[in-house]
């Protein structure tokens, strides 16, 4: 299929690309501050738009979607940052966050025909759904994108770290009975797996075999914060704000948020000049190295990090040691902490791609590795060769060595 | 007062410890040489039921869909819960599920399967080997309960019929959030990894001990609780689950490119001590550099 496809308009197609249009980006804020996730998945929306509404000679919008209290005065951040349409829902019932509620109002809205036909005229006859739905894949956005999209009734991949859209020929046994078939504008929904080595790209596709006939819109996927740039705010941006009053039933009212608390982590990476971060390089023996690890992170005055696959407690390590070290509150990557010290050291991490994301605007970055291929020698500016265990112990001695001199000094 | 009654679903996953999972040499995981147990986040959602059991009272169903040998994964379950009843939904046609599908099944064995109306039904966080976290939350909204995630802990008030949860939220470029949440039963609770039970009377610990060894003796018998349902027997919507009832696909899987190099590294030789004096002293060096930020 080439990728100069335009529509043509003709009746095969015509009515589905009427049906769904758009994509509803659904905007997470918290103790009056919009998350940044949701401005990185605004910029990807608005480059994939600017691309697609080009290469498809169309008009569809990035549509921003806010549900709160009081946040009126967010639509104009959120058109500065790319949205053509922010639809606000603002109630004082939409003060807290509660799943039943928010899944029923962001339903609502993605349904509603009236939104649609205030979104863009053109499109809104035949508006079924959005085309596509994006939500931040973090402790709100995981879940919210789940439910919503079982009352859509479509399909959702999550923790997504790249997207294309593409015309795409597929042959599926079940959904098009083993017949090759067309289907435009499909987003490739790109999921790293848990060792940050394998890319699934996962599709959300109609079922076009005559028995189990279904429409899927929206294409749903929740995004990894973190991954994508936020677009430069432009003040001079334009973009049309649409009030909806939500409906909400009295019965969902019963659930109730008592309390709200901010807590601070034990884990402070901003305060340090020097992080230390150790991987699956541990494994030989994990507590003896994760107290080797401590040791150095002692010398250098340094906090001490994880990469993703240590926080799953997968490793064999004594309670004391698992419980303080091996956290998620550690993590440094896409899933966790993007950092930037003055010194980075990673031992026995070999770099995988959500793990390089984390750490690669350290000023200067050290790796003991014993494998000179591992991906992680391109992100460094020392590569130690060796296994941890052998060369931590040669490094704190070094370092109490000099420190001795210049206490001497 | 009735006791709860509870369910919880699990999932048969590989097994992930040092010794049972097996890597390829580029760092991917290999599933022929990987041996299954239940998953870490089923065994905590079971803790997590077997908390209201001592507690309150209850009686506690664990379900899974997965092939035959996922009866591993109940069984092992039930010894951590003291299960009454455990279910298997196991069909050739339910390979391939995405989690729109699988919640279906799921919500049509805790519904029709299952006894009696259920008052919680518990799922762990996410699944380690690649789900995604989907299937706890979609199966509540099919069931129509109120979803409680990143459970952190839980209480009942048995009289009023409420549930009162702290949930963890984690959220990017703010500040970790404690928020503690109220609601009417039935609610379905998904289960932070660092959820904790705690057992402060005496009498709770005494009824932990018994339903613990209760727990051991019938995991030694478990198939005489187990049921298995096939598709037929399960009386699910053909259309709505498997391959038929997925929205999404696996369209591809391939390695992720290696990332241009970034930095030139400085290759240096563990094992030599010139090398370590050098690199300590370039690590100083760094970090006496004076660099605005």
């Amino acid at each position: 299929m080439s990728e100069d496809w335009r529509c043509s308009g003709c009746d095969s197609c015509k009515t589905e690309c009427e049906a769904y249009s758009h994509v509803y980006v659904i905007m997470e804020h918290i103790d009056g501050k919009i998350l940044p996730v949701s401005l990185e998945m605004l910029g990807e929306a608005r480059r994939l738009f600017d691309d697609y509404n080009a290469r498809y000679s169309s008009n569809e919008k990035v549509v921003a979607v806010i549900l709160g209290n009081d946040i009126k005065d967010y639509s104009k951040e959120l058109i500065e940052y790319g949205a053509d349409v922010v639809v606000c829902a603002d109630h004082p019932e939409l003060k807290d966050f509660r799943n039943t509620i928010h899944t029923k109002v962001i339903s609502q809205i993605a349904l509603d025909k009236e939104i649609a036909s205030k979104i863009e005229p053109d499109y809104a006859k035949q508006f079924k759904k959005p085309r596509y739905i994006f939500f931040a894949a973090d402790s709100i956005g995981r879940h919210l994108s789940s439910t919503v999209l079982v009352e859509l009734e479509s399909g959702l991949a999550s923790d997504i770290n790249k997207l294309v859209i593409k015309d795409l020929n597929v042959t599926h046994q079940i959904k098009t009975d083993g017949k090759p078939t067309d289907f435009k504008k499909t987003l490739e929904m790109y999921r790293p797996d848990f060792s940050g080595f394998l890319w699934t790209t996962i599709l959300c596709l109609n079922n076009t075999t005559p028995a189990i006939k279904r429409e899927y819109y929206p294409q749903g996927c929740s995004i990894i914060p973190g991954v994508f740039e936020p677009i430069k705010p432009d003040p001079k941006r334009s973009g049309e704000i649409i009030f909806y009053e939500p409906k909400i039933e009295e019965n969902d009212l019963k659930v109730k948020v008592l309390s709200h608390k901010i807590i601070k982590s034990e884990v402070d990476f901003e305060i340090r000049k020097a992080v230390v971060s150790f991987g699956r390089g541990i494994k030989d023996a994990p507590d003896e190295n994760i107290k080797l690890v401590a040791e150095l992170a002692k010398q250098l005055d340094a906090e001490i990090g994880i990469s993703l696959p240590i926080s799953k407690k997968l490793l064999p390590a004594s309670q004391s040691i698992s419980s303080t070290y091996m956290i998620p509150a550690r993590v440094i990557g896409t899933s966790g902490s993007k950092i930037s010290p003055m010194l980075y050291v990673a031992a026995g991490i070999s770099g995988a791609m959500q793990h390089v994301a984390g750490m690669q605007d350290s000023e200067f970055v050290v790796a003991i590795n014993p494998d000179v291929d591992s991906p992680i020698k391109n992100e460094c500016d020392i590569f130690i060769n060796g296994r941890m265990e052998d060369v931590i112990p040669l490094l704190v001695e070094e370092l109490k060595k000099q420190q001795q001199v210049v206490q001497a000094g | 007062m009735e006791p709860l009654n509870l369910a919880v679903i699990v999932k048969l996953e590989p097994d992930f410890s040092e010794g049972n999972v097996s890597y390829k040499p580029d760092g991917t995981l290999n599933r022929n040489e990987t041996k299954s147990t239940l998953g870490p986040h089923s065994g905590i959602a079971a803790k997590a039921a077997f908390y209201a059991k001592v507690k309150y009272g209850a009686k506690i169903s664990v379900c899974s869909m997965g092939p035959p040998f996922a009866e591993l994964a109940l069984e092992q379950a039930q010894q951590t819960c003291d299960a009454d009843v455990l279910h298997l939904y196991s069909d050739r046609i339910f390979a391939g599920a995405d989690t729109l599908a699988t919640a279906e099944t799921l919500r049509t064995g805790i519904t029709d399967k299952m006894q009696g109306k259920m008052d919680i039904v518990f799922s762990g966080h996410r699944a380690s080997d690649g789900e995604t976290g989907q299937t706890g939350p979609q199966t509540a909204w099919k069931l129509g309960f109120t979803f409680l995630g990143n459970v952190i802990s839980y209480d009942v008030n048995l009289e009023k019929r409420t549930v009162v949860a702290k949930c963890l939220l984690t959220l990017n470029g703010v500040p970790n959030v404690v928020e503690e949440i109220e609601a009417p039963l039935p609610v379905f609770i998904s289960i932070d990894p660092s959820y904790k039970s705690n057992y402060t009377t005496v009498s709770q610990r005494i009824a932990f001990e018994k339903y613990q060894k209760e727990a051991y003796e019938r995991a030694k018998n478990y198939k005489q609780y187990l049921k298995v349902f096939n598709i037929d027997e399960l009386g699910v919507d053909k259309t709505l689950v498997g391959l038929a009832g997925s929205p999404t696909i696996v369209y591809q899987v391939e390695r992720i490119p290696k990332g241009k190099a970034t930095r030139q590294a400085e290759v240096l030789d563990g094992s030599n001590p010139e090398h370590i004096r050098k690199a300590v002293a370039k690590m100083k060096e760094a970090l006496s550099a004076m660099v605005i930020k």
